[in-house]
């Protein structure tokens, strides 16, 4: 090297310096470049805190309008009316029970009769769906005006003919028939017209078969026929006094909520006048405004009207308490096969509760109170501990969420349940078996998933893993498995198979780095000890890696709990808390989601209704539990970072 | 100076076709959205050329949001509009006006292979309400009733309440489908499924109509069915241009015979 070159270098040196000393409007540029990025850095932060307080500004005034509509419901007497029409509507339910044991008890008689009955009618419908085209063009001729000529009609008639002769040989014919009955029928169904208005003489046969069978039948479960009928009928009375009184209150509701409405609509036409700039249009705008007013309603006299009517309320129940009784009084203990028995035991179980409930109304009647303030205590509790959630109602909505957070909540443990086995292994496997070219394979792979996008597997598991789940739950030998055979395509368990798909990727990526971070100390020291490779993966890696591991789990919990799409579809969106007494085949009911309920109806409602309200305050918390998982899953990584250091 | 003329030339030509070429927005229910109003704009398209249409159909209520918010030309509804959603409307000085465009006769539809074909108005009330629980109830084989209803923005789920459940709630069993398509997928691949569509999916594969009080949905009987109900198109303001000629379609005898075509009964056909 020349050492004339030397001196050189600290000019290059100064003329850098120079050159990063220059300023603009007056900041040092790395200055700017460092605030660039923090202000990139801080969009994130600011963004969030929008979110917030969009969320929180849009949801807090739920509480007041709930509490305001809560107050209406008790001041027009819609709540005096549940009162007793909420613990009546249990009498359906015994009444349903009841219902389902006669005919259980009456099954073994008329079984047979009726198969036969509905298997000929249906072969009837399939022989004239098969005929069909022949058939309506023949219908078609000899509804036509003027009519055809006689040739034509009969050229019709023969190709009906063919037709229903080769629908009838063609159908299938189950073994309830015999042989001389199979072809008796065949004959008849060959000869199927419009022009013959009668059933054919077969079906009308087995229609008086079924009809004997089922008169024996009840003749000889008479006394429980009777009963049932007698209990079915109890309420009638009662129904009719409360319809009334429904009624009457729904109408002074009706006409508080108009005179709100009228005023709402005076106040938005005249603002709608104040910034319109046509004069013509501002005079007719106000002149409305002012036709706007409505009659101030007089709750007090409407309600007094209700509760006069307490006394005959009472006595009504009583009648009705008492015919109920007597008529549970009446049912047989005998009543032929298990199942009927079974539900017979249901009914006179649940009666004493429903009895109760209704001589708890009778004085809940007395001590009820129309100018009781509405507490917001109750308006809280109303929303995040109430089982129903009905809406754009004629009775009255309530917004209670325990049936959408139960829903979100099954789902999301289905997910994970199936979920986290699958990922936490491949994850292990890719990690410490796989050879590179795996590892190639395997981990691109399941990343793609993310980029399948939600909607798709909704569709997806509409039309395909509805179908597979439903069909896998009629083979025979499975039947031990709770809840088979599943009657709804559309479940939780669906929901969250598929859920449980799009959670992998993050649980797997998120596991696989945690056991890449378990120090290679730790894994040398194992080995030096003579430990076998399965050994050394699940005494000390796993163990190692395990709060990586159970954060990724957390936060694919997170992933799957905000997920809309797929569960929209796929979920079956029925408002009902599962009916966990079903055990583990829970899992094969339909639910309806938090996220679904906001995606299904904040299109349709009004800005700044109560509903739009609940919906946000649905939202809030949506948002609350996700921060939560998110939090969870730091603390936990947390404390992976620090036991690693 | 000529290159600018010609260039200034094109671009009038150009804006003038594509003020030629009018969209029509067309919003709401979708009962009329999804069958109906596209053959008649497809077939008003044939017609009069020049036009476009954009239409979507979520459930009636979104109609009237569209229209007050001048996102739409037209809203289709399957029942009449509402006092606050007028009110809504005239708020943002649209005044809207409503043209009967044909009826609709809403079906109650069961899985093909289900014996009970014939319910009394109290048992449907009853059913969909979830009083009755199993089809043994009411004379079918036993089995739990899966009920399936539109979803609360549908003008389908108010109209079926109060028609036929004396405004009752629906049970709360019942599952709420996001259109007519979704309650015949459900209905026909579940044996014990029960559910309601317009006239027009009546004949839809592996479903059969349940005919109330013995009687079915006929179009020649219109009002004699329990469950018939007329439909609606919305406009901001009297029609005009493109808007009223596409009315005028779908209300003359050629778009009478679309909407027989489509399942839905026509005006005339109702005298």
């Amino acid at each position: 090297m020349d050492s004339s070159d030397l001196p050189r270098r600290p000019e290059l040196r100064n003329l850098i310096i120079r050159n990063r000393k220059r300023t603009i409007l007056g900041f040092d540029p790395q200055q700017i470049i460092k605030y660039f990025f923090g202000a990139n850095a801080s969009t994130a932060v600011i963004v969030l805190v929008l979110i917030m307080i969009f969320l929180v500004r849009e949801g807090v005034d739920f509480l007041p309008t709930n509490r305001h509509e809560l107050q209406t419901y008790r001041q027009a007497g819609l709540e005096f009316c549940d009162l007793v029409d909420r613990p009546l509507r249990e009498h359906q339910t015994l009444s349903s029970s009841l219902r389902q044991c006669v005919s259980a008890a009456l099954e073994p008689i008329v079984k047979d009769a009726r198969e036969r009955r509905n298997a000929a009618f249906l072969l009837k419908t399939q022989a004239e769906e098969k005929a069909a085209r022949q058939r309506e063009a023949l219908e078609n001729a000899l509804e036509r005006e003027p009519p055809p000529a006689e040739d034509q009609l009969a050229a019709l008639r023969k190709d009906l003919q063919t037709a229903a002769a080769a629908a009838s040989q063609a159908l299938i014919y189950p073994s309830l028939f015999t042989a001389e009955e199979t072809a008796l029928f065949k004959a008849q169904l060959a000869a199927l017209s419009p022009e013959l208005t009668d059933l054919p003489p077969f079906i009308q046969a087995l229609s008086a078969e079924f009809m004997t069978q089922d008169r024996a039948a009840r003749e000889k479960y008479a006394d429980l026929v009777t009963a049932q009928e007698e209990f079915d009928e109890a309420p009638d009375d009662l129904h009719e006094l409360v319809d009334e009184l429904k009624e009457q209150a729904l109408g002074a509701k009706q006409s508080v909520e108009e005179s709100h409405a009228l005023a709402v609509n005076r106040q938005q036409l005249l603002e709608a006048a104040e910034t319109t700039a046509d004069p013509d249009e501002k005079a007719s705008l106000i002149k409305e405004a002012e036709a706007s007013v409505g009659e101030e309603v007089d709750l007090t006299a409407l309600t007094k009207e209700l509760t006069a009517r307490t006394g005959e309320l009472q006595t009504q129940i009583a009648a009705y308490v008492e015919s109920a009784e007597k008529a549970a009084a009446s049912l047989p203990d005998d009543v032929g096969t298990p199942d009927a028995a079974a539900l017979l035991q249901k009914a006179k179980k649940g009666l004493p509760a429903h009895v109760q409930d209704m001589r708890e109304a009778a004085t809940a009647l007395e001590s009820w109170r129309v100018d009781k303030p509405v507490s917001m205590l109750r308006v809280i509790g109303a929303f995040f501990f109430g089982t129903e959630w009905i809406t754009n109602s004629s009775w009255q909505d309530f917004f209670g969420f325990v049936p959408l957070l139960t829903g979100s909540v099954v789902i999301a443990l289905i997910a994970v349940f199936i979920a986290t086995p699958i990922s936490v292994i491949a994850a292990i496997y890719t990690n410490q078996f796989a050879t590179d070219r795996e590892k190639e394979l395997i981990k691109p792979v399941i990343e793609f998933i993310q980029a399948i996008p939600s909607v798709v597997l909704g569709f997806i598991g509409i039309s395909l893993v509805g179908d597979l789940i439903k069909e896998f739950s009629e083979v025979s030998w499975l039947q031990w498995i709770p809840g088979f055979p599943i009657q709804e395509r559309l479940n939780m368990f669906n929901a969250g198979c598929l859920l449980a798909f799009m959670a992998v990727p993050t649980m797997f990526s998120l596991s696989e780095d945690a056991l890449n971070n378990v120090p290679r100390g730790y894994i040398d020291a194992s080995d030096a000890l003579g430990a076998t490779k399965l050994q050394t993966v699940f005494r000390v890696i796993v163990p190692a890696g395990i709060s990586g591991i159970l954060s990724a789990v957390l936060l694919g919990l997170g992933r799957v709990i905000g997920e809309t799409m797929v569960v929209l579809l796929v979920a079956g969106n029925r408002i009902a808390i599962p009916d966990f007494s079903a055990g583990p085949g829970v899992v094969f009911q339909p639910a309806h989601t938090l996220t679904g309920i906001i995606a299904q109806e904040l299109g349709e409602v009004s800005r700044g209704s109560s509903h739009w309200q609940a919906l946000f305050m649905v939202g809030i918390v949506l948002f609350t539990i996700s921060l939560l998982v998110n939090w969870c899953a730091r603390a936990v990584a947390r404390r992976f970072e620090s036991q690693k250091a | 100076m000529k290159h600018t003329i010609l260039a200034l030339t094109l671009v009038i030509a150009s804006t003038a076709t594509a003020l030629a070429q009018s969209t029509l927005r067309i919003r709401g229910s979708d009962t009329l959205g999804a069958k109906l109003v596209p053959a008649l704009a497809e077939a008003f398209k044939k017609q009069a050329g020049k036009v476009s249409f954009d239409i979507a159909a979520e459930g009636s209520s979104t109609a009237f949001t569209n229209l007050a918010a001048g996102t739409a030309e037209i809203g289709m509804s399957s029942r009449k509009i509402k006092a606050d959603e007028r009110t809504l409307c005239r708020s943002k000085s649209i005044t809207v006006n409503e043209i009967e465009i044909a009826w609709d006769m809403i079906t109650v539809v069961a899985h093909k292979n289900n014996p009970v074909s014939d319910l009394t108005k109290k048992q449907v009330m009853q059913i969909f309400a979830g009083d009755i629980k199993d089809w043994s109830e009411i004379g079918g084989a036993p089995g739990p009733i899966s009920v399936y209803t539109r979803n609360t923005s549908s003008g389908t789920y108010k109209d079926f309440m109060g028609m036929a459940m004396k405004g009752r709630e629906y049970g709360s069993n019942s599952q709420k489908m996001a259109g007519n398509e979704q309650i015949v997928a459900e209905v026909s691949s579940n044996t014990n499924g029960i559910g309601y569509v317009g006239y027009a999916y009546a004949g839809s594969k592996g479903i059969k109509v349940v005919s109330i009080d013995g009687s079915a949905p006929n179009p020649a009987a219109v009002k004699k069915y329990v469950l018939a109900r007329p439909t609606f198109l919305y406009t901001s303001g009297e029609p005009t241009g493109t808007i009223k000629e596409f009315i005028d379609f779908c209300r003359s005898p050629a778009g009478d015979a679309i909407i027989a075509k489509a399942g839905f009964v026509s005006l005339s056909q109702m005298k």
